[in-house]
């Protein structure tokens, strides 16, 4: 079974903030693992993607929630009509086959899980498969990449020191107001100066970070803001609609942030 | 010698006729003369013949008649003069209830006043009306009611609550008339300035430390910035207004410059300058964010050919300054327009503050018009008192002038409701005067004080934040070997438990079937699902068991009631508190047993300003010799109330994730307390407490010990959670039995 269906055949927009496309070529000739830091929407995974595509691999990206167990990512046993098969997880398939597997949130599984990727991740680079009694040895293409959040619930989730200390890192944000702007204008099809407006409407909630909002406005809400209002919403409306109701269930926040997107208007 | 009116009931007066007849007649005519024969002056019986029969046609004859003994005892109680205020007062209110019932209650309000603090009685039939205007005759009576419970019968206190002297009573009265209040709005406030300026406020209620009458406008130095406990004359717009005064006060942050010496400065000069400053930076401020124009603009209702008083001139060119639309009529306003717009290059520069208002300020002086820097107040509203522009001298003599641009006069829109009270001549009273009350000397050796609670009040339907403080005080050890003697004496019940928690299901591992994932397949479940399998239907796929850890996880705070009562005798050498020390010592080994999380607090109280917590035993820490000693070192002492403690307690668990958490009281009587007069109050108090915790999550099981009567705990705490225990003697064995079938 081959990982064609992984492969990326469009170049993924991506618009460098720094050296970061150069740190990862680096880490992915010596296959380090690589940590994304980064708030949600910032364009983790939109890296990811435009990397796998620059390298020409297969990328396979598992979604990490708290329900996880090893079985998800290593693969099951799966009861067929003619008895018990083997069927390999998402990490197990890039492992062997040689692609990038891209764990979205880590932390968000369950802390023992993620044991399983440790002896991937030194320089044994292999993934025991105990219910199945199989060593596999990976692939030379084969890199592992995480995302994770340190700014919400990492109080109550956050990696081990054993599993933190085993990737390189890069910190992501938010890109700077002028070339988020350009972003914004050339993800969503509006013109400048309106993008403009939304990213200073957006610096407005990301300083209510960790006073009041988990996170502020992402990159992404400002570019589903911007369609809207490419779409013949105007930016009042549109902020409501894409940034305000989806970012906080408090109404003494909401009525702040409409307020603050009223003062920047 | 006044000459009484001692007209007989025929010669009465057509209306007096009308308002009264048959008995009702003998009856007023009886009332007058015994009002007139009192002694009071002659006013009071012209006051009552005139009021009677007004009431009588709005609140019936009898409410009319009545008015003659209310009379009279304001008469002696408080003077004479505040009787003839009541009996004036007395027709308008009765038009304005237009119900007998609903006037009786509130003569009775003004008779509860009375009776506690005659004084207040006076105040409050001064300003009755506007008072009632404002609140409504419920709110009216539960605002009195507050005011009598906070004074606890003190004058003095009473006095400077209803004259609205303390930033309490104003914020009270705001409360109940339904304002929106600095308090509702604080974290929004907070939030909205964070969000515009990008660093979070330091932001507090104005006037709450000094008590020198209401603060009307926004004031900040030094990073704080206090904002006034409410606007008046604003109902609807608050949350604007107050938002305009943030962002107002956040655009002096961040386009402010170094403070302005004061230097040969006149008032007016000061006062012009600031106003130049406040469009300054409000200019600046919408450069980046144009929308706060909106936010700004509907507070300046200035008109373009307003008189040319300073007041309305000021108000004038700060209209012009910022909106474009604004077409001043007078020559000075549109001067000062015209030089602000024409050193918009420079407008980054704090100077031109200073150049442009001290021209403008010349010119003013120059055309004579009166500044009273004692009665002007910055227009409009959001503005701030300009009082942190200016770097003032900082000895209080030289301070006292500037300090003077503080004293704000009601703005023209403001109602007269909230000014009446002030308006009234003051006693002599210092800040320091205004003491919470303290109805005993509190121990030298006081507490450190821990936390302010809320309370409730059944009368007034609310819950009163604050109302309560809580100081902990250090346990004082007494004697050693408590647990050697406690084993001594209870030896069997403890024994009897030890065996009860072996055999508890307490602490065992569950095998469970039939799960997602585990360690091993379950036979069962993987049967089931092959045969599903090959009669081609879809198998569960739940095959896996797998074993649980013991799953009990229970965190408890036990609060023991040392009030005085506690030292009544229980038996032979035993007081109350001797077993309910010891009920807790086995009870704590019980939860040891366990492995469940254990806080043990004692708790008395002397009156709402001092609710003392003796920490016995803290979640987490370890049963030891020291917790021995804190129990034996408990001694009994003033009152219960238990409303403070259980907040206290649940408190105490909100941090705590545990599948169970839940306070156990142990008390041996109803709750009391030497301030509260009202039994029903702290009952009420203590409900509300356990359905709040409760709606957080936390439960309140109480055990109460002693004879039926008197006993409320039921009524607070719900049959169910209860367990009475009137053989005080029983209460060891049966207190951790009554836990064990409470956490099953």
């Amino acid at each position: 079974m081959s990982l064609d269906s992984y492969r990326l055949d469009r170049e993924p927009a991506y618009y460098p903030s720094a050296d970061e496309i150069a740190l990862y070529e680096a880490a992915y000739q010596m296959r380090l693992p690589v940590m994304l830091k980064g708030p949600t929407g910032c364009g983790k995974t939109r890296f990811v993607e435009h990397m796998a595509w620059k390298l020409g691999k297969p990328l396979i990206t598992v979604a990490c929630h708290e329900d996880m167990t090893a079985s998800d990512f290593v693969g099951r046993y799966l009861l067929g009509p003619d008895g018990t098969y083997w069927q390999d997880g998402p990490l197990t398939r890039a492992v062997r086959e040689g692609g990038i597997c891209y764990l979205d949130e880590i932390v968000e599984a369950r802390q023992d899980t993620t044991v399983i990727i440790h002896a991937l991740t030194d320089d044994r680079r292999i993934l025991p498969l105990e219910k199945k009694g199989e060593l596999v040895h990976a692939h030379p293409d084969f890199q592992l990449v995480i995302s994770y959040n340190p700014g919400y619930q990492s109080v109550l989730k956050d990696l081990k020191e054993s599993t933190k200390q085993r990737f390189c890192a890069l910190d992501f944000d938010y890109p700077a107001a002028p070339i988020e702007a350009g972003i914004v204008a050339s993800e969503a099809g509006l013109n400048r100066q309106d993008a403009e407006r939304l990213i200073k409407i957006a610096g407005k909630s990301r300083n209510l970070r960790g006073k009041g909002l988990d996170e502020g406005a992402s990159t992404r809400m400002l570019i589903h803001a911007g369609r809207l209002m490419a779409a013949g919403l105007p930016i009042a409306e549109a902020c409501q609609f894409a940034l305000i109701t989806p970012i906080t269930d408090d109404p003494e926040i909401r009525s702040t942030l409409r307020a603050a997107v009223d003062a920047c208007l | 010698m006044p000459v009484f009116d001692r007209t007989l009931p025929e010669d009465l007066s057509p209306a007096l006729r009308r308002a009264f007849v048959g008995p009702d007649r003998d009856a007023f005519v009886q009332a007058r003369d015994r009002l007139n024969g009192a002694g009071y002056g002659a006013g009071i019986g012209r006051a009552f013949t005139s009021a009677a029969p007004r009431v009588a046609a709005h609140a019936g004859p009898d409410e009319a008649i009545a008015l003659a003994g209310d009379a009279s005892r304001l008469a002696i109680k408080a003077r004479p003069r505040v009787a003839a205020a009541y009996l004036d007062l007395c027709p308008v209110i009765a038009l304005k209830l237009d119900d007998a019932t609903r006037f009786r209650q509130w003569r009775g309000v003004i008779g509860r006043v009375l009776a506690q603090s005659p004084a207040a009685a006076g105040v409050l039939v001064a300003g009755g009306q506007t008072l009632l205007d404002r609140l409504g005759l419920d709110p009216f009576a539960a605002w009195v009611e507050t005011g009598l419970r906070l004074s606890g019968g003190e004058n003095r206190l009473a006095l400077a609550y209803f004259r609205l002297e303390t930033p309490e009573s104003r914020r009270i009265l705001a409360r109940h008339a339904g304002d929106v209040t600095f308090p509702a709005l604080e974290s929004g406030l907070k939030a909205f300035y964070t969000a515009l300026w990008g660093h979070a406020p330091a932001l507090r209620e104005a006037g709450t430390e000094a008590a020198q009458g209401p603060v009307r406008r926004t004031t900040f130095s030094n990073g704080l910035i206090l904002m006034p406990s409410a606007f008046a004359g604003f109902r609807g717009q608050e949350a604007q207004l107050y938002r305009a005064a943030i962002a107002h006060v956040g655009a002096h942050h961040a386009h402010g410059g170094a403070r302005f010496p004061v230097g040969q400065l006149k008032p007016m000069q000061i006062a012009v300058i600031s106003l130049i400053e406040d469009a300054r930076v409000e200019t600046l401020a919408m450069r980046d964010m144009p929308g706060l124009l909106r936010l700004w603009a509907p507070f300046h209702t200035a008109r373009p050919d307003g008189l040319a008083t300073a007041q309305a001139l000021f108000a004038g060119l700060a209209r012009g300054l910022i909106d474009p639309d604004f077409c001043p009529a007078h020559g000075w306003v549109r001067k000062g327009v015209e030089m602000f717009q024409a050193a918009a290059p420079r407008l980054e520069d704090p100077a031109i503050s200073r150049e442009i208002g001290n021209i403008l300020g010349n010119d003013l002086g120059q055309v004579r018009v009166q500044f009273d820097p004692l009665s002007y107040v910055v227009q409009p509203a959001y503005r701030d008192d300009n009082l942190g522009l200016w770097d003032l001298p900082d000895d209080p003599e030289s301070a006292a002038a500037p300090q003077s641009f503080d004293i704000d006069t009601a703005d023209a829109r403001q109602s007269e409701l909230t000014d009446a009270p002030q308006d009234q001549k003051h006693e002599q009273t210092s800040p320091d005067q205004i003491e919470p009350v303290r109805l005993m000397a509190a121990d030298p050796e006081a507490g450190r004080k821990l936390i302010s609670l809320p309370e409730y009040d059944y009368h007034a339907g609310i819950e009163r934040d604050d109302w309560v403080q809580v100081t902990a005080h250090d346990p004082v050890p007494g004697a050693p070997g408590f647990w050697e003697a406690l084993r001594a004496r209870h030896d069997t019940t403890i024994t009897r438990l030890q065996t009860v928690i072996a055999a508890s299901q307490a602490g065992t591992r569950r095998r469970l079937k039939r799960q997602a994932e585990g360690e091993a397949l379950d036979l069962d479940a993987a049967l089931d699902a092959a045969i599903a399998v090959r009669a081609n239907r879809q198998p569960d796929p739940n095959v896996y068991a797998r074993i649980q850890p013991p799953a009990r996880s229970i965190a408890v705070h036990l609060i023991l009631d040392i009030s005085q009562s506690t030292a009544d005798s229980a038996g032979p050498g035993l007081s109350i508190l001797d077993m309910e020390r010891d009920a807790a010592g086995i009870l704590a080994g019980t939860m040891c047993g366990l492995g469940d999380d254990l806080a043990m607090s004692a708790f008395s109280s002397c009156g709402r300003h001092d609710v003392r917590v003796i920490p016995v035993k803290a979640f987490g820490a370890p049963l030891t010799e020291a917790t021995g000693a804190a129990l034996a070192g408990l001694r009994p002492a003033y009152s219960t109330r238990i409303g403070a403690a259980l907040r206290f307690a649940a408190d105490s668990l909100e941090q705590l994730s545990r599948h169970r958490r839940f306070v156990l009281l142990v008390t041996d009587g109803a709750p009391s307390d030497i301030d509260v007069s009202d039994p029903e109050y702290l009952v009420a108090d203590a409900r509300r407490a356990v359905q709040r915790m409760r709606a957080r999550g936390i439960d309140a099981l109480c055990v109460s010990l002693g004879q039926d009567e008197g006993q409320r705990q039921t009524e607070i705490f719900g049959r169910k959670s209860c367990l009475r225990i009137s053989d005080v003697a029983t209460l060891p064995g049966k207190l951790s039995a009554f836990y064990l079938r409470m956490t099953r």
